[in-house]
């Protein structure tokens, strides 16, 4: 109870100070994330970015808020399964493009009721609006494109979430993202949109930062870009742990 | 806790237990257990080529302890053994050429289960006989089969030489052709291969079963230390934090092993294991029969 009081309390001081930098250059959305640095450790089973705002000479109750956060695109193979020899195998790869490497939208209703669909597809808000590009044709493709969304929804990377924000009184709107543990190590893009009457008032993009902490980044880097040194290294360090197996069992 | 290789987040609980299972069956039986290691941790949501190149890296470390006990009783055949190393060495360059070519074919993942349905049935299937038969048929009335000394065609091929530790002077090209299939199986299935090599020395190369073990581990340290070192480079998916996890709990498990070893009856503990290398085919089999709940797979492009 007295975390969630210090809580509001600060982020409405963290508010008031932006809002007087607000007047001054005449931003009417004011949003803040908690902490854009997400640090994946050895304990890391999912996160959470909380992120806040507000809006100054609005109602928030009479507006709507979306919340997106997208990873950098990437390129994706995907392959569907199919019976030969009585076995499932792997049939010939699709190379789709463009496919975010994670995707979530948080809003405080269902976004169709929000704004108006033309604007939904243009800033490929919401995931059935999101586009990829691949080389299969006509039908193929909405099949291989559903296919990633359905794939990536299954497995958390993708996600949506309606009723993902709260207004807070008439002043603060507040979410709480959730970041599943298959999230990747990268710059995400947080992009917030305010509407009024469907209508698209003010926007924020900032950018959040998900990293592996010191010792696993460390491992990584070494495997990926020392991958002969790191080799080496981890042979080693088997045998050490072989010699320490020996002197266990000449003790035990 | 996440694992920075494999990239997915593990209770260090089921790792370290499934390290010390694995040690209490090594330990039990003489095996090194890579061959149930790799499917278990598989069926974990390790991605299997990340489960195939860390569980060589643990092997090393299980056979040097193997391999110095039967150094210590003088029971290794250097000779035989480097020559069995050096076609481990060609083999598991040509295992890791195809592993790399199977994964951007995408069929890695399938090759690495065929092959263990393959290996496990034959393995499960024999253990299983060897000890209903065991447990049916008590020790001194089994008849004891003289060791054939005829000749094989194998003998007779070119590049002799003398292995004295053996007793023996054959040719160099089946211990070569030996090493380089288990060398390939080495880095497609990280495993040690002692399973294969072993029955292969006793009966293709007719070495004495005391220097056999001991030779076959001399071999597997090399060669594993080579397949880690390949994965590593080719396609950066040793995971040091994950291979720890596994050796801490294989010395553990180890200890265990051997101490309930004396314990149990041989046939008993040949029966059990029996069943439960066929549990382990049959699970692997099951999934590339029946029609999987997701026909499609995602991998990023690289």
């Amino acid at each position: 109870m007295m975390k969630k009081f210090f809580l509001y309390t600060f982020l409405i001081f963290i508010i008031q100070i932006q809002y007087s930098y607000a007047d001054k250059t005449e931003r009417s959305l004011i949003t803040q994330i908690d902490d854009p640095h997400i640090q994946i450790g050895s304990n890391f089973f999912g996160g959470k970015l909380l992120v806040f705002g507000s809006i100054s000479g609005r109602d928030l109750l009479k507006s709507d808020i979306i919340i997106k956060v997208q990873g950098k695109e990437k390129k994706s193979l995907i392959r569907e399964k199919i019976k030969k020899y009585g076995i499932w195998i792997n049939n010939k790869a699709t190379l789709v493009e463009g496919v975010p490497s994670f995707y979530s939208i948080y809003s405080n209703r269902n976004i169709n009721r929000i704004t108006d669909t033309e604007f939904l597809v243009r800033e490929e808000i919401g995931i059935n609006n999101l586009k990829f590009t691949s080389r299969v044709g006509e039908p193929q493709v909405h099949y291989v494109h559903d296919a990633i969304k359905k794939k990536n929804t299954e497995s958390n990377i993708f996600n949506e979430n309606f009723t993902g924000i709260r207004i807070i009184g008439d002043k603060l709107f507040r979410s709480s993202i959730e970041l599943p543990q298959e999230i990747k190590e990268g710059t995400y893009e947080v992009s917030i949109f305010f509407f009024e009457d469907q209508v698209l008032i003010d926007s924020d993009i900032s950018n959040i930062f998900v990293n592996k902490t010191q010792s696993g980044k460390y491992i990584y880097n070494q495997a990926n870009k020392n991958p002969l040194l790191y080799g080496i290294i981890s042979v080693i360090i088997a045998w050490c742990a072989g010699l320490i197996i020996i002197g266990v069992s000449r003790v035990t | 806790m996440y694992l920075p290789i494999a990239e997915v987040s593990v209770n260090i609980l089921i790792l370290f237990g499934m390290g010390g299972m694995v040690g209490i069956l090594s330990g039990m039986f003489g095996v090194g257990g890579g061959f149930l290691m790799t499917p278990l941790l598989i069926f974990y949501g390790i991605p299997p080529i990340v489960a195939v190149a860390t569980e060589a890296n643990q092997i090393v470390a299980s056979s040097i302890s193997g391999a110095y006990a039967h150094w210590r009783r003088a029971a290794v055949d250097i000779k035989m053994g480097t020559i069995l190393l050096m076609g481990g060495v060609i083999g598991s360059l040509f295992g890791i050429r195809l592993f790399v070519l199977l994964k951007n074919l995408g069929q890695i993942d399938l090759i690495i289960s065929l092959s263990y349905v393959i290996l496990l049935g034959i393995i499960g299937t024999l253990t299983f006989v060897e000890g209903i038969r065991s447990m049916i048929i008590p020790n001194e009335l089994r008849t004891i089969k003289k060791r054939n000394r005829e000749r094989l065609w194998i003998y007779s091929l070119p590049l002799r030489t003398k292995f004295k530790k053996s007793g023996l002077y054959i040719s160099i090209i089946p211990p070569l052709v030996i090493g380089f299939f288990v060398g390939i199986l080495s880095s497609i299935m990280g495993i040690g291969g002692g399973f294969i090599m072993v029955p292969a020395m006793i009966y293709l190369l007719r070495m004495p079963t005391n220097v056999v073990i001991g030779t076959s581990l001399y071999q597997i340290i090399f060669v594993t230390s080579l397949v880690t070192i390949l994965h590593a480079y080719e396609n950066q998916t040793v995971d040091i934090m994950l291979a720890l996890i596994l050796m801490t709990g294989g010395v553990v498990g180890a200890q265990i092993g051997a101490a309930l070893g004396h314990r149990l009856k041989a046939e008993q503990l040949r029966f059990m294991l029996g069943i439960l290398i066929l549990a382990v085919c049959i699970k692997i089999l099951t999934s590339l029969v029946i029609e999987p709940q997701d026909l499609l797979t995602i991998t990023d492009y690289i």
